[in-house]
């Protein structure tokens, strides 16, 4: 890598570029994580015990996991509902992936990816915040639904999970579109026409050639999604109900309410193995590499 | 199996730009039927059409005496080669060809056994199981065919599928389908702007510009007896003199070729030339063969330009005398060979030729050519004829 920036940058400049991106890796991305593993193996000490005989290196914050049942249950419910949150986003947006790459004219498909990224402009909170107005008991979803007459009365939206699924579905389908639609984009339309041509339906052509060509995309799709649900912190806590907690929201109470920097530590930790290990299995699963992500 | 297909009055709009003007055809069953054209004639708009692609804007189209308006794609007897063949690149040998009977729900035992028998017909026992992306060009070309007729068409629509190919194997393959067709006794239509394909292959041809069809024939006829000036300049060579008519007895025709003396010709087919009438000679440059100023024959005085040696003929490049314009002229080997000495550049000689070898149409304006290539690429607007 250095030899071919150095024959289009010059050799001074190369080496900045990649002490740069050095000095970016190891400063602001290794080493907060490593001390963040270092917190989460050390007691939760007052400054006077720290160095003392009871700073002793431990696995005690880990097990509070598994032993505090509501954090177990809230941990494996972050996880389905970040599943939940995926799968929902890719259903909204593989059809109009699908429309965007092969079905809208140049103008129709511009006019819609503005519209799809002008929203991005406002900052996610407040872009949250009006879904709470929008699902909100007297809010605009339920007097329309009212006056429509689909309804008698007005439906608790921000209860349970809905709301959060809402939310993250909108927050996240960017990130779900774009892959999906660079994937399918780059499908030789002869593919399509030729699996109709042979006989094929609508739904098989894309369960057969169109979806299995999108694989990679789609994967991408998914792992942003999910990483980006299960570390979502907003969206649950202005949308959620207190009965639909996020694990995230747990984390938070331990570093800023409970003042416990070594368990906040621990949890976060294992989310991110959850992450990681969900990556992997999903690549596995749809047999994609690394390198077909990167594309 | 009724594998014919008729087109009744069909016209297709795109917008104000009219890609295929009415259009009347019958496709036998069973006939290998060729559309040739440069690009832009509308030709793969009609493949469109006959495969359900397209929805002509107008007019009707049967196939098995059935009108099929209404009949989507994957419903229609027909299967379509495309260009770049489309095959499917995740997919094996095997899972290609039953493509098409796995979405009809046959069963798997029954798909591969049909899948095999298509590998041998297109003489690749064996390859079921590799991927098409470790298959040569020439093997992905009779995947794709297995992969159509695996579906039992009624009609197979081939899309320029050789155009990828090198030329030996194209000239290979075009023997192999011509097999396949016989073999299977399916309808082909088979799209193209390689003359040579159209005229080794087909039954019959239909020559199309603009959107229309000028001829419809056997290769040899349309060969020997082009009915419009568009014809007879794109397919084969052709010398277009601009004469008029003197007068005609039965298809001959004697003209006045004004610098160039008294020519004469063959009156084209169902062509109605009154005496005086503008008209173009076309002659081969084949037909044309070294003759002296005392011979009887139609004649023309040229000096040479450049003597191109092809290996089994000679290409000559003249200029005629009296106008200045270019004449080519193709000798044998052995013809050549016998007037090895007359034959350099700088050399006048005459080149005569057969009356009923050449063919008088009425004048179009001639052809337009594409000035980079050199090809034909448009019959006149002023001449294009309805059939």
């Amino acid at each position: 890598m250095f030899r071919q920036l150095r024959a289009r940058f010059g050799g001074p400049l190369a080496a900045s570029i990649l002490a740069l991106l050095g000095m970016w890796l190891i400063v602001m991305v290794t080493l907060p994580q490593l001390q963040m593993i270092e917190y989460s193996l050390r007691p939760n000490l007052l400054p006077a015990q720290i160095g003392g005989p009871e700073d002793q290196l431990t696995l005690a914050n880990y097990v509070t996991l598994f032993n505090n049942e509501i954090h177990r249950a809230i941990f494996f419910k972050t996880l389905w509902s970040s599943v939940l949150v995926t799968l929902l986003t890719l259903a909204v947006s593989y059809p109009l992936a699908w429309y965007l790459a092969k079905v809208a004219t140049p103008r129709q498909a511009a006019l819609c990816l503005l519209l799809l990224i002008i929203p991005f402009w406002i900052n996610e909170i407040l872009r949250t915040y009006s879904w709470f107005i929008i699902l909100a008991f007297r809010g605009p979803l339920n007097e329309v639904l009212l006056m429509l007459g689909l309804i008698d009365r007005p439906i608790r939206f921000l209860n349970g999970d809905a709301g959060v699924m809402v939310g993250m579905v909108y927050a996240y389908i960017l990130f779900m579109v774009f892959p999906v639609y660079n994937a399918i984009e780059s499908l030789d339309d002869n593919q399509v026409r030729a699996a109709r041509d042979l006989g094929a339906g609508t739904v098989r052509t894309h369960w057969r050639i169109v979806i299995p060509h999108a694989k990679p995309g789609i994967a991408t799709g998914c792992i942003m999604t999910f990483m980006l649900a299960a570390g979502s912190y907003a969206v649950p806590a202005l949308l959620g109900s207190p009965g639909s907690r996020w694990f995230t929201q747990i984390i938070y109470n331990w570093f800023f309410e409970g003042g416990n920097w070594n368990q906040g530590a621990a949890y976060a930790f294992l989310l991110l193995v959850l992450c990681i290990g969900f990556m992997s299995l999903v690549m596995k699963v749809f047999k994609v590499g690394l390198g077909d992500i990167a594309k | 199996m009724d594998g014919s297909v008729r087109l009744d009055e069909v016209v297709m709009r795109f917008g104000d730009f009219t890609a295929i003007d009415k259009t009347t055809l019958e496709i036998g069953s069973g006939e290998f039927f060729s559309f040739l054209g440069p690009s832009g004639c509308g030709k793969t708009t009609l493949l469109n059409i006959i495969s359900g692609f397209l929805v002509p804007s107008e007019g009707q189209v049967f196939i098995g005496g059935e009108p099929v308006a209404g009949v989507p794609v994957n419903r229609r007897p027909t299967a379509m080669i495309f260009q770049n063949l489309a095959l499917f690149p995740l997919m094996t040998v095997f899972e290609n060809i039953e493509f098409g009977l796995e979405v009809r729900g046959v069963d798997k035992r029954k798909r591969r056994e049909v899948s095999e028998r298509l590998l041998s017909l297109v003489a690749l026992e064996g390859s079921g199981s590799k991927k098409v992306t470790e298959l040569s060009g020439g093997q992905k070309q009779r995947i794709a065919i297995a992969r159509a007729l695996a579906v039992e068409p009624r009609v197979l629509l081939l899309d320029e599928p050789l155009s990828a190919l090198d030329l030996k194997l194209r000239q290979h393959m075009r023997a192999e389908l011509k097999a396949i067709q016989r073999k299977t006794g399916i309808t082909f239509i088979y799209i193209t702007h390689d003359q040579g394909e159209a005229l080794t292959m087909s039954d019959r041809v239909a020559v199309m510009s603009a959107g229309r069809i000028q001829q419809v024939a056997e290769p040899r006829t349309l060969y020997r007896s082009p009915k419009t000036g568009f014809v007879a300049a794109f397919v084969g060579e052709n010398n277009r003199i601009e004469t008029r008519v003197i007068d005609r007895d039965g298809a001959c025709v004697r003209l006045d070729g004004g610098a160039l003396g008294q020519l004469a010709g063959r009156a084209g087919e169902g062509s109605t030339l009154a005496n005086g009438e503008a008209t173009a000679l076309f002659v081969r440059p084949e037909y044309l063969r070294p003759v002296s100023e005392a011979d009887a024959c139609p004649k023309f005085a040229v000096t040479i330009e450049a003597v191109h040696f092809e290996g089994a003929w000679v290409m000559l490049e003249t200029r005629l005398d009296a106008s200045g314009e270019l004449l080519r002229v193709q000798l044998g080997t052995e013809l050549s060979r016998r007037h090895v000495e007359e034959l350099v550049p700088g050399k006048s000689v005459w080149f005569g030729y057969d009356p009923e070898d050449a063919v008088v149409l009425p004048d179009d304006g001639g052809p337009v050519v594409d000035e980079a290539t050199g090809e034909v690429v448009e019959a006149s607007r002023s001449g294009a004829a309805h059939v």
